[in-house]
């Protein structure tokens, strides 16, 4: 739990502030990290961070003005300083032409539903092990790099606005390896997530990897010339697709300045296919579930996209002062957005049978949006994408660009997995922020543009 | 506990933990690591954010694996150095290819960025009002919204590590963008932006921020420019030759050049996350990147960019060195470690020494191979109207809108904010939406025009992303205008 001593501090000078009439927001982020890093069939790194950061926020009427600091918090004259230097960047700022709304705690909460303290403390070593294995069964002849990030996150959320305490703890986890053919440059991958040390399966890993070899080991790549194809997206893609059509259509900023592929639309209306329904869950456990966002507003399940009709919009509190909305507990770096699964069968394989020559594209790399407005997005096929036809699997695909709109991708789907899958989005750019989706394993779409492809995987 | 206490401390570590039997031993003291970032949107104030980090990053080298550490609390440093050290140790349980520092020698010395006026000792106030001056510039009544951001970085870090070096840097840089958005014919949103660059000297401070020719002097042509941008046709699809200025060249260079050339990359280290390159070791003096016209550069004694820092976090001095020698690749981006595997893997010195490129982004990340600055030299094709002036069929294109890459960074596909389309030599009209696309080397093969140094410019990258934790970097790449021929652009229907 939150260390007593901190808390202590942190609401002395929540108290002050209050008392002395000052409109502030105190957050508390404590990270305890580990990853360890995979190359060359070694552990290329093996890392540890124990950071606390303390971001306090001022609002003086339409002013504001924020300081963050990293490092430890021993004394109240430390966070007092950090608040001051909050305060004097409000009193400084230039006015808004909004009312900023306040941030405010509205209900207590304590939540540590997803807390593993096996996890939290795991053995780096117990790493090591397991990608030992992974080598030594699949074979030291290919190239092995990978990582395994792990770590602890406490959140603590107070404002001045009343005595509300929001606390947050959770562990989480993504292991990741990828095989790589020393000559023929194929790359293969495999990754698992979860919160529980326990939730992740080195013999599972190994398995999906033993059934994919031969098929890379005995067929020569194939080259997708441009042209549209029917395309079996894997988790992976999906949730790429999915969490870029979110955030370039569903963000109540991006809709509000018409910067949106969905500026056209109004709520209710038809966006994407029948087949898609999209919606936040932070009470779904594939995904890291948060209670609260930052501004302390309690998050509940939020439908997005309904039998493909727009349902919600996604204000954060900014945007929400700035356009007269209500927020919606968005201002939070873990969302929990979940893609509902359909009908079809566990198995894609299964799903194309009858639909003759297909490309499975598990993974995008490097996605991105040339026009934002249309919502066309372009990224490439890296891992495990291989040419199916008539249901049985080919040749291993050359890397080959898609660049289509969400609408034309998301509006032609032929098929929805009934499997779900967890997919870990986090990135451990600066503060640790877990973020899963839990999407389909896969979806079939038709017509779908592939507009470059290589030579090579 | 006093600065120089904690050097002390340092020091006693880096020599108990040697002494242990540690191959290599370095520690990172961050006295402060400051940013600051203003952002007018639409006249509202929208950031107006100080973070201040302080601590230590410890690596140690262990039987030939890397174990790191970092704490912000400076009563944590002998934790912090044992929690490496164990790292380093489990790491080791798993060597099959053994890292190296080789043998080094102690290097003492000190470099700080070239500032003239510290944008942290300027008011607040004062900022605000240069924003609120620029931001008005920027008005007009068909724009839709206007941004203007700023950031300014400074780092004090001390060094230290087991060969006896012992490096002080202080570290500026300033960032800059303005931004102009509106609606065109079709009721899709366009966009025209200017970043802050350098000419290579002057200073990294405030002063830069003021200077109408680097940033502050560019609203009323960003302005213009989006006027022409919303009445224009798109660009249709076709083979056409491309001129890049350098608020586009720079990503093209920064993607397709820089990073397939960092080492770690090329060796397989960055496989799990940023992918790898399509360059191999035996690629290095035989492989033809591009045309004869293309020649680049690391670091290139650039005094005043992001990407100029004095040492690495190895401790070796920053080198001015070529990459690419009229079209042939000679070198790439380095580290003591990774120089040292690859001449060990090939068999041969593949790398004469290092680069100078190891960089971390902070105490709590470790160093991996970073660009500095990559720069394509200037050439002997002229100003920007000569070589417009030389095109039968093209289109000049200016800022990224969108970026990528393939995985071993073998083709992409760029998005701009504009495109001017160029007839018999001469520019006709402005188009929207551009793209274009390509495959690395048949594109630097098709290089057919480089600009004189009147076309050159330092663009700033403020947001390299990389490694595992990931890191953000900031980088610099002295670039001018450059004409690539027969490319595809725009989307096919």
């Amino acid at each position: 739990m939150l260390d007593a001593n901190i808390r202590e501090i942190l609401m002395q000078v929540r108290d002050e502030a209050a008392d002395s009439g000052t409109q502030a927001t105190l957050q508390l982020h404590h990270e305890k990290s580990h990853l360890m890093r995979i190359g060359n069939n070694s552990v290329s790194l093996n890392t540890s961070e124990d950071l606390l950061r303390l971001d306090m926020e001022v609002t003086e009427g339409r002013k504001q003005g924020s300081q963050t600091y990293l490092g430890p918090i021993e004394d109240v004259d430390t966070v007092r300083g950090i608040l001051n230097a909050a305060r004097e960047k409000a009193r400084m700022a230039s006015p808004k032409t909004y009312d900023p709304i306040p941030d405010v705690v509205e209900t207590p909460i304590s939540e540590d539903n997803q807390f593993d303290l096996e996890l939290a403390d795991i053995d780096p070593g117990m790493k090591v092990e397991a990608y030992h294995e992974i080598i030594e069964k699949l074979g030291g002849q290919y190239n092995y790099s990978g990582s395994w990030s792990s770590g602890l996150m406490q959140v603590y959320l107070l404002s001045t606005a009343n005595r509300n305490e929001a606390y947050h703890r959770s562990t989480d986890q993504l292991f990741s390896i990828v095989l790589k053919h020393p000559r023929a440059k194929w790359e293969l991958t495999h990754n698992q997530t979860g919160w529980r040390a326990s939730d992740i399966s080195i013999e599972k890993t190994i398995n999906a990897l033993s059934e994919l070899l031969p098929i890379y080991e005995e067929n020569d790549g194939f080259k997708a010339e441009p042209g549209e194809y029917t395309v079996i997206f894997g988790s992976s893609a999906v949730a790429e697709i999915i969490e870029m059509a979110v955030y370039t259509g569903l963000a109540g900023r991006s809709y509000e300045e018409k910067q949106s592929w969905t500026m056209k639309y109004k709520i209710g209306e038809k966006i994407l296919g029948d087949k898609i329904s999209v919606v936040d869950d932070p009470t779904n456990p594939e995904t890291f579930m948060f209670g609260f966002d930052m501004c302390g507003r309690r998050r509940n399940i939020f439908p997005l996209v309904e039998d493909g009709d727009l349902m919600n919009l996604m204000y954060d509190s900014a945007t929400a002062a700035k356009y007269g909305k209500k927020p919606t507990g968005h201002d939070t770096g873990s969302p929990s957005i979940v893609m509902d699964t359909g009908f079809g069968p566990a198995d894609p394989l299964e799903a194309v049978k009858d639909m003759g020559r297909v490309l499975y594209i598990p993974a995008l790399h490097y996605m991105n949006i040339p026009n934002r407005s249309k919502g066309i997005f372009t990224g490439s096929s890296r891992f495990n994408a291989v040419l199916v036809e008539d249901g049985k699997i080919g040749s291993p695909i050359f890397s080959s660009r898609v660049t289509d709109s969400f609408q034309n991708v998301l509006g032609n789907v032929k098929a929805i997995s009934s499997v779900s899958e967890s997919v870990n989005e986090s990135n451990t750019y600066g503060r640790r922020a877990p973020v899963a989706m839990s999407v389909p394993s896969y979806f079939v779409s038709e017509g779908v543009k592939i507009t470059d492809s290589a030579d090579s995987f | 506990m006093t600065e120089v206490n904690v050097k002390k401390e340092i020091a006693s570590n880096i020599s108990r933990i040697s002494s242990e039997g540690a191959d290599y031993v370095d520690a990172r003291y961050y006295l402060d690591d400051s940013s600051e970032t203003l952002l007018l949107y639409d006249g509202d104030l929208e950031a107006n954010d100080t973070t201040v980090e302080c601590g230590i990053g410890v690596r140690v080298l262990w039987e030939g694996a890397w174990g790191f550490s970092a704490t912000s609390d400076p009563s944590g440093i002998d934790a912090c150095f044992a929690k490496a050290a164990a790292n380093a140790r489990t790491a080791s349980r798993l060597v099959n290819v053994p890292l190296s520092m080789g043998a080094g020698e102690a290097v003492k010395g000190s470099y700080a960025s070239p500032v003239e006026i510290d944008p942290f000792s300027v008011s607040l106030q004062d900022k605000l009002a240069f924003l609120s001056r620029l931001d008005n510039d920027l008005k007009e009544d068909f724009i839709f919204k206007r941004m203007v951001f700023v950031n300014f970085q400074k780092k004090k870090i001390h060094f230290q590590n087991s060969f006896g070096s012992e490096i002080n840097k202080d570290l500026a840089s300033v960032f800059g963008m303005i931004m102009v958005m509106a609606l065109d014919s079709d009721g899709e949103m366009q966009r025209r932006s200017m970043s802050l660059y350098s000419t290579g000297d002057g200073t990294a401070g405030w002063k830069m921020m003021t200077d109408p020719e680097l940033f502050s002097g560019h609203a009323g042509r960003i302005r213009s420019e989006l006027a022409e941008l919303i009445k224009a046709e798109p660009l249709e699809y076709g083979r056409r030759s491309v001129i890049l200025l350098p608020g586009q060249g720079h990503l093209q260079v920064h993607e397709t050049i820089g990073h397939p050339l960092e080492l770690d990359r090329i060796l397989g280290y960055e496989l799990s996350y940023a992918g790898g390159s399509f360059v191999d070791l035996d690629s290095f003096g035989k492989l033809r990147y591009g045309s004869d016209k293309l020649s680049v550069s690391s670091y290139g004694s650039i005094a005043n960019s992001p990407g100029s820092f004095g040492f690495d976090d190895d401790g070796t001095p920053e080198r001015d060195y070529l990459l690419i020698d009229r079209g042939i690749l000679v070198n790439a981006l380095t580290s003591r470690a990774m120089v040292n595997e690859a001449n060990e893997r090939a068999g041969r010195e593949v790398f004469e020494q290092s680069g100078g490129a190891a960089r971390a982004t902070s105490f709590y990340r470790a160093p991996i191979d970073r660009m500095t600055n990559v720069n394509i030299l200037p050439g002997n094709d002229g100003t920007e109207d000569e070589i417009i002036a030389s095109t039968e069929d093209g289109i000049v294109v200016d800022n990224p809108v969108s970026w990528s890459i393939g995985s071993n960074r073998e083709h992409f596909h760029f998005g701009c904010e504009i495109a001017w389309e160029v007839k018999n030599g001469e520019k006709t009209r402005v188009l929207r939406n551009p793209t274009y696309q390509g495959h690395t080397l048949e594109f630097y093969g098709s290089l057919s025009a480089v600009g004189d140094k009147s076309t050159w410019k330092v663009e700033q990258v403020n947001n390299c992303g990389k490694g595992e934790p990931n890191q953000v970097m900031q980088i610099g790449h002295g670039v001018p205008v450059i004409k690539f021929d027969d490319v595809i652009t725009g989307e096919r229907k």
